[in-house]
């Protein structure tokens, strides 16, 4: 028998035990209850491993939303280092890499010999390698979309868009100073994973979509750049400048339509360019005006009412400031002229005189009234401000010699931005590149308004301003602007270069020509600057014909009617252009003369490459269609036949020979237009849709 | 001496066999994922636990049907061979080394922990000596030399080093001093001595101080002392009061470690909830209630104390392992009676609750 004591001690044992497991169970409690959401979220995020989902970067748009900038995706091959040293066939793996990537083997191994969890073995990769990795099916090696970059129309409008880097980010550009807007926001795969980093069944996976970026709208207008692409090129060829700069400004907005710097890059490429073309000179570099400075010169001076149009001056062929003496550009004086043709003649004594009257004060509100010495505020990197002479030590000879356009140094977008303000009835504007920026979905997101920034002269002024600016044009420096139908207003400037240690060169000249038309109600401003012309420099005759020629081209694709001499409208009846780019020349004048409408041809081919303005446009009877045309033996290039190339492949044949792309899709290429052996003009863009090769088997595969 | 045989205790048995069955489903869920990775067969330790369970039960029948009054005579042999085994384990080449402890004697697949037979040794000998002199233990030389048998065995165990198996033979030999009638003050000043013991114990291994300083501040150290600890808490905070279900453990995912041994509890927290923890600690206090109701109709002193060790083997491990599951304990590697997968261990338990059904037969009412 057992004692009571050892009875007592048996029950006190069994109640310690009671009560011990009764506080586990609050103990459980507590942790379940209590601590267990807590501990759970924690649990959950110690398991999930975070795979970043890189947004897709925002597409860059002309005004008109044709697409400048895009992303494209490519398969990118990365390494799960431990999992492949698990597999004990590293050196094969290794060497298989090697091979099909075109590495060097030991940068492999030493790859998949790192101690992390993630490395990239090569990125943006031609589908076809990817198709032979996925085959081989390596252990521990992976592949991920990625996004790269590109930009369908080549180096149009190069310096406008920049360029973005491996990682999508914006480097130059719009792409660098929107860089927030395009970039988007990443997204997030979250996947559970085992404690050694293996995914696990029926794994649990979250999903953060990411926001794609917005998309940029430019002020650019697609054909308007295209317009002044071809125009520089064409006089970059001929002229071998060693820069060169064209910009189109709305006057009234302040848009930029077009601008181009040469020298220039492919954005696709930008890389193997030199660093020196990635520089914008149209508002990167600041250079000496000379006689295009003399208008902004006038617009003060007659808004001062110190000079007036019919103001008698007298030119003896020189002028004497102080000890110095100026001479005019004309080696046989221009005698006496009225301020109209001291403009017209662009004679210097004139300007120092007017300069010389409107003393330091005046002249230096003017300067600052229309911008000069600050930067537009253009959403663009690297603007320079541009020099002037300080105002405390301006002297006479100082205020003369700025009077003709030297002494200071000005930036292509001030000097344009000044001259678009005298066309705009003396409203200053900030240079506008973007108009609106959307969402992914095609939401606006931001629009922006035009910016008037001031006043500088009156309406009167600038409408005399602008009539004598259009006789310089009929009768004056600038008849190589000259153009039949539209009332141009410009002016030309041919000043001697600096030399770096101070003084102006003998043998190198900046020819330029700035304007804007119609002279009577202006739409756009244009400044043709061209640094160092090989051969005759004047910027009647280097600038002048660009400036003509892009005048032309964009004012017919903006539809402003042309006037006859009279200055009677052309009657406003409105024919729709045919598509005439099929047929032969005779043909298409013969049909295009029928409609009532001028034939212009451009080029000695036979073939039309293209006309202007394009198919479907109503345009006035009696309007100028232009065809262009090209030597079958000289420019003409044959399309190639691109099927079963990768974009990245295409992309290279074609800039090779000079054409642009614009791919649809990803994968290889099936289908293309103009179909292969189609002679095309350079720089057609040839439009080809990618498939995807077997898409079944095509694995999901994600990375971070 | 013979005593008239009744019926075996049914609750006794039938909460063994819940706890068994329970064992054997978790080991399954717990396991499967490693085993498939490891072995590459899920059911690897499911196949083994449920051969060891065959073997454990049909031990615990034989010992159910073997009177236990009869093995008196084989106890103090048998204890002594135990140590002279114990002693053997710890010789370089003789005993076999895992996981950084010499544990295990045996030759090719026939291999066993002494230390775990030891349990029962101890429990049988300190009963036996506490029947043929109920009054030795009442006294200090007597208490101390019960407490000297106790040091020599620890002191084997330590060397291994078993730091889990010394604390279950301490508490069990603890529960045997108080149920023999050891004093108060006695009992008090061992304990007060035991847990200074065990702290010096602690400063002397660096692993084991590393354990306490995970236990103190497991979330601070929750990449290397508190691992454990913080993973285990993950599991049964992940539970709630219906768990994410069986089978549907996270945890299990090489993130708890020891996660079908010394933690199957918290996978058993997650995938079955609070209901699920309510249900286990129920079932373990429903078999030490029975453990103890036995030791109290036991027809004899030798009985009832061969009871109440056997019950608090089971008791002092269930509880430690379950206040290291939810971190009110330092990590001491003990694992879950009946439940944790583990071959010798759980033929010894059974074999334990075979001896208490035969002790049972006997109760006097």
């Amino acid at each position: 028998m057992v004692s009571i004591t050892m009875k007592k001690r048996i029950s006190f044992i069994f109640m310690i035990s009671a009560l011990l497991l009764s506080l586990l169970v609050v103990r459980t409690a507590w942790i379940q209850f209590v601590m267990g959401k807590e501990l759970q979220a924690k649990a959950i995020d110690s398991r999930l491993r975070n795979i970043d989902v890189k947004a897709k970067r925002g597409i860059i748009y002309d005004r008109n939303g044709s697409p400048l900038a895009i992303s494209v995706s490519a398969d990118s091959v990365y390494a799960v280092p431990s999992q492949v040293r698990r597999s004990n066939q590293l050196e094969e793996i290794a060497e298989a890499l090697a091979e099909v990537l075109e590495l060097n083997k030991e940068d492999v191994i030493e790859k998949l010999n790192k101690r992390i969890a993630f490395e990239w073995i090569k990125r943006r990769i031609p589908d076809e390698k990817i198709k032979q990795l996925k085959e081989l099916d390596l252990p521990g090696i992976n592949f991920v979309e990625e996004n790269q970059r590109y930009y369908p129309k080549g180096k149009l409008a190069a310096h406008i868009l920049g360029f973005a880097g491996i990682d999508n980010q914006g480097l130059n550009g719009v792409e660098l100073t929107f860089d927030k807007e395009l970039r988007g926001a990443s997204g997030k795969i979250m996947i559970e994973y085992d404690a050694g980093g293996r995914e696990i069944p029926n794994a649990m996976h979250q999903y953060i979509p990411p926001i794609d970026g917005n998309s940029i709208y430019l002020t650019i207008d697609e054909t308007i750049q295209y317009v002044v692409e071809r125009e520089i090129d064409q006089m970059m060829k001929i002229k071998q400048a060693k820069k060169a700069a064209v910009l189109v400004m709305d006057v009234k907005t302040g848009d930029i339509l077009g601008m181009a710097s040469r020298p220039v890059f492919d954005p696709n490429n930008y890389a193997e360019y030199d660093q020196g073309t990635w520089r914008n000179f149209a508002l990167t570099d600041a250079y000496e005006p000379g006689s295009t400075f003399k208008p902004v010169v006038a617009a003060g001076a007659m808004e001062e009412n110190i000079v007036k149009a019919t103001d008698r001056f007298y030119d003896p062929g020189y002028i004497k400031v102080g000890k110095e003496t100026i001479k005019c550009w004309s080696r046989t004086p221009h005698g006496s002229q009225s301020f109209i043709e001291g403009v017209q003649n662009s004679c210097n004594p004139v300007f120092v005189t007017v300069g010389l009257r409107m003393g330091k004060d005046n002249f230096y509100k003017y300067l600052n009234g229309f911008g000069f010495g600050a930067k537009t505020g253009i959403d663009l990197p690297g603007e320079a401000t541009g020099i002037l002479v300080p105002r405390s030590r301006t002297k006479d000879i100082d205020l003369a010699t700025m009077s003709i356009g030297q002494a200071n140094a000005v930036t292509p977008i001030q000097l344009v931005r000044a001259v678009a303000a005298i066309a705009n009835d003396g409203w200053l504007m900030k240079p506008q590149l973007v108009k609106e920026i959307r969402d992914f979905e095609g939401k606006l997101v931001r629009e922006l308004e035009p910016e008037p920034i001031r006043q500088v002269i009156s309406q009167q002024t600038s409408k005399e301003l602008r009539d004598i600016l259009e006789s310089v044009v009929t009768e004056g420096t600038g008849r190589n602007a000259y153009l039949e139908g539209y009332k141009v207003a410009g002016k030309t400037g041919t000043a001697q270069k600096i030399l770096p240690g101070g003084g102006y060169s003998s043998s190198e000249y900046i020819a330029s020509f700035v304007g804007f038309a119609p002279a009577d109600e202006p739409r756009i401003a244009v400044l043709v600057v061209v640094d160092a012309p090989q051969g005759v420099y004047y910027g009647g005759q280097v600038a002048a014909p660009v400036f003509k020629n892009v005048i032309l081209d964009s004012l017919r694709y903006l539809e402003v009617p042309p006037e006859l001499k009279n200055g009677v409208i052309i009657e406003e009846k409105k024919i729709t252009v045919p598509d005439i780019k099929t047929k032969n020349i005779a043909q298409a004048t013969k049909e295009l003369k029928a409609l009532g409408f001028k034939v212009q041809v451009e080029g000695q081919g036979e073939a039309i490459i293209t006309q202007l303005p394009p198919a479907g446009t109503e345009i006035s009877k009696g309007s100028n269609v232009v065809l262009y045309t090209q030597d079958s033996e000289s420019n003409q290039i044959v399309v190639p036949d691109l099927t079963g190339r990768t974009i990245k492949e295409a992309s290279k044949i074609l800039s090779d020979i000079g054409l642009g792309m614009a791919p649809q899709g990803s994968g290889l290429a099936a289908l293309q237009e103009p179909y292969p052996g189609t002679k095309v003009d350079e720089g057609t863009v040839i439009k080809i849709q990618f498939l995807s090769p077997n898409v079944e088997s095509h694995e999901e595969t994600i990375g971070p | 001496m013979s005593f008239k045989k009744k019926q075996p205790d049914l609750v006794l048995f039938l909460t063994t066999f819940l706890l068994l069955s329970i064992g054997v489903i978790m080991v399954l869920s717990a396991s499967s994922y490693h085993a498939m990775l490891y072995y590459d067969d899920p059911y690897y330790f499911l196949k083994r636990q449920i051969r060891w369970s065959g073997l454990g039960i049909i031990a615990m029948f034989f010992f159910m049907n073997l009177d236990y009054y009869k093995t008196k005579k084989l106890i103090i042999t048998g204890f002594i061979i135990n140590l002279v085994l114990l002693a053997l384990v710890l010789v370089p080449g003789v005993g076999v080394e895992v996981k950084g402890s010499s544990r295990w004697l045996g030759v090719g697949s026939f291999v066993f922990a002494p230390s775990e037979i030891i349990k029962l040794a101890v429990v049988f000998f300190f009963a036996r000596l506490m029947s043929i002199n109920t009054e030795q233990i009442k006294n200090v030389k007597g208490f101390f030399s019960y407490l000297l048998i106790l040091a020599v065995v620890a002191g084997l165990l330590l060397k291994q080093p078993d730091l889990g198996t010394t604390i279950a033979v301490a508490g069990t030999a603890f529960c045997m001093f108080i149920a023999a009638g050891a004093r108060i003050s006695h009992l008090t000043g061992l304990a007060i001595t035991g847990l200074a013991g065990i702290a010096g114990l602690i400063y002397q291994e660096p692993y084991r101080l590393k354990r306490i300083i995970g236990y103190l501040k497991p979330f601070e150290t929750a990449s290397n002392e508190g691992y454990q600890t913080v993973q285990s808490l993950y599991a049964l905070g992940s539970g709630w009061l219906f768990g994410i279900g069986l089978g549907n453990s996270r945890q299990k995912f090489l993130y708890l470690p020891e996660r079908h041994t010394d933690f199957i509890f918290a996978i058993i927290g997650e995938e079955l909830g609070f209901i699920g923890i309510v249900l286990v600690i129920s079932l373990f206090f429903l078999f030490i209630w029975r453990g103890y109701r036995i030791a109290l109709y036991a027809p004899d002193r030798f009985g009832s104390l061969l009871a109440v060790g056997l019950t608090s083997i089971i008791a002092v491990q269930s509880v430690i392992n379950m206040g290291v599951v939810t971190g009110a304990l330092p990590v001491t590697g003990i694992t879950l009676p009946f439940v944790s997968y583990g071959g010798s261990s759980l033929t010894i338990s059974l074999i334990g609750v075979g001896i208490l059904l035969n002790i049972s037969r006997y109760a006097q009412k």
